[in-house]
């Protein structure tokens, strides 16, 4: 692929776009060639998501310029950026599973004979059609989705994009749930699609297959762009090095108060499919780091921890004794609480009050007889609320009119009510503003010091490095490397978690 | 994608502090102090005759005092979020059935055996909707045609008499007591009954760990299941209470018909859910009272009363009583699609 | 990529076959077994009987598929039916079945459309929305029937009774004829027209439905008006032939079709199943219904089969669903390696115990 034959299909110009209290992308320039791979590459909250939505249609108050080849267009809602020749493939995908490979390819816009009945033969001819592009002329179009495996489905899923004959095909994420050796037909069907002329927009955070894939990348960091570089003429480790910059003062490390005193211990924990022999040691006053990719089994682990996932394999033990935990309130009641990554959809019940979700996890031990006092936890909920400095202080509020930041506070309030040995937060700052946050870091100090354990599994490599004493790198279900303390950066934590220099 | 927007205050939603739910329930007992006024109002006009007694006042609550017993039930399953248990006009009838038939071992012995139906239907209900999560709806009226299959299969058209059943007249006697017993000459026991179970209910639902617990469950119930709540069981028990009083329900109807008989318990899946809906209790889950099904059951008395006395047909009432459950519903609808519930 | 082999993915293809038309085949067996083993089954007398008793709740299945595909609920259609019955006799004797029949029927209609806007519209869930109709009808049933079936006795009443239970050929009926006709046109519509093609999109994945031009709410009402009409249409077409309607007319027919569609194939969470798949379905029950009460089996005997039926279908789809929610999100990668690391365990327990 010479330069004087390239031609610009996309360029961005500029662009920015803002919400309510934070600019999400910042006067980002980002183009691509037509037979192009270009890989978009940041951590959560870089804006990666933000530009791809630009792309999709989503806003329709962007600030600056987008050109698709020679023009200059307003990609103001999904139907103007389809017409405009861009394809989105999401990690979610749009298929219907009860219904067949081909409708699906040809939604909308199935042929029909002259009667008006559509036209069997031709469905079949042109889902055949559309499918052997991807690789996967051998399929039955009449089969439905849900009788394909998940990688044949996202195939589909390319095929049905590319046959409106799209300019630009933008990806997120299209390998996390693949084998190995599906993500190596994916590369191919990408390789040729390359050779067809169309431009890919590939936004992972896999950094070993954006080098495999990618002729450029370019790194987002807090919105703006970094920069942009040739795959061949960068090393992983500057790349990582522009993801995650410079630490800033304020997420200055914390102190370690980790004692050596064991308090859990997991031997060759396995839950088939999710997580495979996993063990560690944790301790008294640490706070231990879990680090690692989306999709490496460490939001599933913790689940296990407390009952809430079954378990096929291995021990756990508290304080030196075999634990057998069968359910999540057996879990708290010994001691080991967990709170979600997702506040919203499994954390919070958004239509009780604010004291009614702080205090649901005290329910039991504040219930003698069957009777449930509700003033006991009175005390502990104040002290948490003021610990936490939730905003508004009103325990009859409604959790749905707290923001964010104020949300996961509560949630974060609701497993130190009961005080745990052992806390395993997952994502504790996600979607949360700067003060919420370091209010959030201070109390998981807090809880080291007082004597507790806290496994931290996070994807904020800052909040991970600076709070952390040992970090553990999780990698597709294994436990690939621990680190300690002296040795661990946020460079050095995203290349492992990406199988680097393990 | 849709065009992602900033999370705006609702307003409506602010209003949902303690105020608002007491409000809620105080509200349903305006609308019932409304009505009185209304029936008041048509006495003094001379539309309706008789409306003011304390005759006719505790006919109203004699009337709904049955329906009160299957409600306050019902009101568990509801708050729990799934809706409604429409196996209960058969659970009523093969209780009365049963109940009927085993009075040739005696009062206590028919009484145990209305329970222990109560007690299975229940838990049938448990596990197929509270561990395998079927749809409840679906569920329930497959129950309730089963049920109506086993009534037939047993006793095919067959009305029983408890008169001829039971082994001693006092067995009987006993047995027709259960409508027809008072107290202070006047109080009947399903009143008493009835009121009993408010209290119990309301202090279960408000002040037990269950209660608590089950008001997470019904308010979302993954967050209920990620704070160690076993949400099957709740559920499962809330099932299990409405089939029971279901029980107790089918013993006062057949006791007031004096008859074993298949229609017995016709009506009340639907009669219930609209006084649980009316009384606060939204479909949604997880919010409302007990007190506050009281309420829509004497609103649903006293309307009731009202329209008879007006000369209303009782067919018309039941067409008024659906446009009366849709409006409510509609009102509540809001907060059902805020939390987007919605059975496909 | 698969490490099927051709012979394996020959009896995937197999078993897809048989799944996905499974109801054609069990109303084979239960056909063929019938006809085997129940006294009387083959006459010409049985089976027209059978046909009779299917078209009615044959022709409401076909709305209730479409309800169905899209991804709601119609609890009212029974009320629909006695109403359109109700309706169509009852003005007969003012303005003739001329005027009573299309009135009955637009009646129908019009109660879909408001369901089907209260549905979409006010976004209310379909369960409610169809079980407070359900009550409304009954009251206004009853209220206008004053508790009495209707039952006509003039002589053209009896014509044309007469006339929808002549048999033209064996078996077939005018009355069967027209649902017939009806369950025809709506599976050509649904199988080979892009905007029947639309339906089961809207049910599959509605938000990909939406990106793909189609008004989904426009879809869901147009469900609901069919709804009515072919609930409407049944039942009107099954009191003409016995001059009759009783007010119970429709009662069990909610049962009968949720059982039967769902039996058929088509699931509760929408996207998929058939028209003629329902039909079939219903006529399997009936002919199961019918063998019963040939063996010398009563009615209750039949109601009774007929409640397992849909509890173990509800059951079967519930459990199916339970089973997969507990596979959701397991890497591949993982997953093969699970049999070596199985043998693993076993030889360490194997080693400890030693």
């Amino acid at each position: 692929m010479s330069d004087q034959q390239r031609v610009v299909a996309l360029q961005m110009k500029h662009v920015t776009k803002q919400f309510p209290g934070t600019v999400a992308v910042n006067q980002v320039d980002f183009d691509v060639f037509a037979g192009e791979v270009h890989a978009l590459v940041g951590e959560n909250g870089a804006g990666k998501s933000t530009l791809m939505k630009m792309l999709a249609g989503s806003y329709d108050d962007y600030e600056g310029e987008i050109w698709i080849g020679d023009r200059q267009v307003n990609l103001h809602s999904p139907a103007v950026a389809k017409a405009n020749g861009i394809a989105m493939i999401y990690q979610e995908l749009s298929l219907a599973s009860p219904i067949s490979i081909a409708e699906n390819v040809l939604v909308g816009r199935l042929p029909v004979t002259g009667l008006g009945l559509t036209d069997k033969r031709r469905i079949v001819e042109d889902a055949k059609n559309a499918l052997e592009r991807v690789g996967l002329g051998h399929l039955d179009p009449d089969m439905a989705i849900e009788e394909i495996s998940q990688h044949e489905a996202q195939l589909v899923e390319i095929a049905k994009a590319l046959w409106n004959e799209p300019g630009i095909l933008v990806m997120d994420e299209p390998t996390s749930a693949l084998s190995r050796e599906e993500v190596e037909l994916l590369f191919q069907i990408i390789e040729r699609l390359k050779k067809e002329g169309l431009a890919i927009v590939y936004i992972s955070h896999h950094l070993p297959e954006v080098f495999r894939i990618a002729d450029r990348v370019t790194v987002l960091r807090d919105g703006k762009k970094i920069a942009t570089r040739a795959v061949a003429e960068v090393s992983r480790q500057e790349v990582v090095q522009m993801m995650v910059g410079k630490s800033i003062a304020e997420f200055y490390r914390h102190e370690s108060h980790a004692t050596e005193t064991e308090t859990l211990r997991v031997e060759n924990l396995t839950r088939f499919g999710f997580f495979h022999e996993v063990s560690f040691s944790a301790y008294e006053g640490e706070v231990l780091g879990i680090g690692g990719l989306s999709g490496a089994g460490r939001s599933e682990l913790g689940r296990a921890l407390v009952g809430l996932d079954e378990v096929d394999h291995g021990m756990v033990f508290l304080h030196g004794k075999r634990l057998r935990i069968s359910s999540m309130s057996a879990a708290m009641a010994r001691g080991i609480a967990y709170l979600t990554e997702n506040r919203k959809s499994e954390g919070l019940a958004l239509r009780l009050s604010l004291r009614e979700n702080v205090l649901v996890s005290l329910v039991p031990r504040h219930t003698q007889g069957g009777v449930y006092k509700q003033s006991l936890g009175e005390p502990k909920l104040q002290e948490l609320i003021a610990e936490l400095s939730i905003y508004p202080p009103d325990p009859e509020r409604m959790m749905n009119n707290l923001s964010g930041g104020n949300q996961q506070k509560v949630l974060l309030a609701k497993w130190m009510a009961i005080e745990p040995r052992v806390l395993v937060l997952d994502e504790p700052t996600r979607g949360v503003d700067i003060g919420a946050k370091s209010i959030i870091h201070k109390s998981i100090e807090r809880l080291a010091q007082q004597g507790h354990t806290v496994l931290l599994i996070s994807s904020d490599l800052p909040e991970l490095v600076a709070l952390s004493n040992r970090i553990l790198i999780m990698r597709e279900g294994r436990l690939i490397r621990e680190m300690a303390k002296e040795e661990s950066t946020e460079e050095k934590v995203l290349l492992a978690a990406n199988g680097e220099g393990v | 994608m849709e065009p992602t927007k900033t999370a705006a205050v609702d307003s409506r939603a602010l209003g949902e502090s303690v105020v608002n739910r007491v409000f809620v329930t105080v509200g349903v007992y305006l609308i019932a102090g409304v009505l009185l006024l209304l029936g008041i109002g048509l006495q003094l006009t001379g539309a309706i005759n008789n409306f003011a007694t304390a005759q006719n006042m505790l006919n109203i609550i004699d009337a709904v005092s049955m329906l009160g017993i299957v409600a306050v039930g019902m009101a568990f399953v509801t708050y729990s979020g799934h809706y409604a248990d429409l196996s209960v006009p058969t659970t009523m009838a093969m209780t009365g059935y049963v109940a009927v038939e085993m009075l040739k071992y005696g009062f206590f012995a028919a009484v145990a055996a209305a329970l222990l139906v109560g007690m299975v239907v229940g838990l049938i209900n448990a596990v197929a909707i509270g561990k395998f999560r079927a749809n409840p709806i679906i569920w329930t009226l497959a129950v309730n045609y089963m049920s109506m299959g086993v009534i037939r299969l047993v006793w095919v058209n067959k009305q029983i008499y408890p008169d001829m059943t039971a082994s001693t007249v006092r067995a009987s006697q006993m047995f027709d007591a259960i409508f027809r017993l008072r107290f202070f000459g006047r109080i009947a026991l399903p009143m008493v009954m009835m009121i009993i179970l408010v209290i119990v209910f309301q202090f279960v639902l408000r002040k037990t760990k269950f209660g608590v617990q089950l008001k997470m469950t019904g308010a979302a119930r993954t967050p209920a299941r990620f704070s160690g709540i076993n949400v099957e069981l709740m559920i499962g028990i809330a099932f299990v209470i409405c089939a029971l009083t279901a029980a107790v329900g089918g013993l006062t109807v057949t006791s007031l018909n004096r008859v074993g008989a298949w229609y017995n318990g016709e009506g009340y899946d639907f009669r219930a859910v609209t006084a649980v809906v009316i009384g606060g209790v939204t479909l949604a889950g997880g919010r409302g009272s007990i007190v506050g099904v009281l309420g829509g059951v004497l609103v649903i008395g006293i309307l009731n009363n009202i329209l008879t006395l007006l000369g209303v047909g009782t067919f018309s009432q039941d067409m008024i009583r659906g446009a009366i459950f849709i409006v409510v519903v509609f009102i509540n609808a809001r907060s059902l699609r805020k939390m987007g519930r919605d059975y496909e | 990529m698969n490490n099927d082999s051709k012979k394996g993915r020959g009896r995937e293809k197999t078993l897809t076959f048989i799944d996905r038309n499974r109801i054609f085949l069990l109303f084979g067996v239960v056909f063929l077994v019938m006809a085997l083993f129940a006294p009387r089954f083959m006459t010409s007398f049985n089976l027209t009987t059978i046909m009779r008793t299917t078209a009615m709740n044959a022709t409401a299945a076909i709305g209730f598929t479409l309800i169905l595909i899209v991804g709601q609920l119609d609890l009212s259609i029974g009320t629909i039916i006695t109403f359109a019955g109700v309706v169509g006799l009852g003005l007969k004797q003012y303005i003739g079945y001329g005027g009573s029949v299309p009135i009955a029927i637009l009646a129908g209609c019009a109660i879909g459309l408001i369901n089907g806007l209260l549905v979409a519209k006010a976004k209310i869930s379909s369960f409610i929305v169809t079980l407070g109709m359900l009550t409304l009808l009954q009251g206004a049933i009853y209220t206008i029937t004053r508790g009495n079936s209707i039952s006509l006795s003039s002589p053209d009443a009896f014509a044309v009774s007469d006339w929808l239970a002549r048999m033209i050929i064996p078996l077939i009926t005018p009355r069967v004829v027209i649902t017939l006709v009806l369950v025809g046109g709506f599976t050509v519509f649904l199988r080979l027209t892009r905007v029947g093609r639309n339906f089961y999109m809207v049910g599959g994945n509605r938000q990909t439905a939406w990106l793909s031009g189609m008004d989904t709410d426009l879809y869901t009402i147009v469900a609901f008006v069919i709804s009515g009409f072919t609930a409407a249409v049944g039942g009107v077409l099954f009191a003409m032939e016995g001059a009759a309607a009783t007010l119970n007319l429709g009662n069990t027919s909610l049962m009968y079709v949720i059982s039967a569609v769902i039996i058929g194939g088509t699931a509760m969470s929408g996207g998929k199943g058939g028209v003629l798949k329902s039909f079939f379905a219903i006529l399997m029950l009936d002919v199961l219904y019918n063998g019963i009460i040939l063996f010398g089996l009563g009615n209750e005997v039949k109601i009774f089969i007929a409640g397992i039926i849909l509890a173990a279908v509800v059951l079967y789809e519930a459990y199916t669903r339970y089973k997969h929610d507990k596979t959701v999100g397991q890497r591949a990668e993982l997953l093969k390696e699970v049999d070596e690391l199985k043998e693993r365990i076993k030889t360490a327990k194997h080693r400890a115990a030693v």
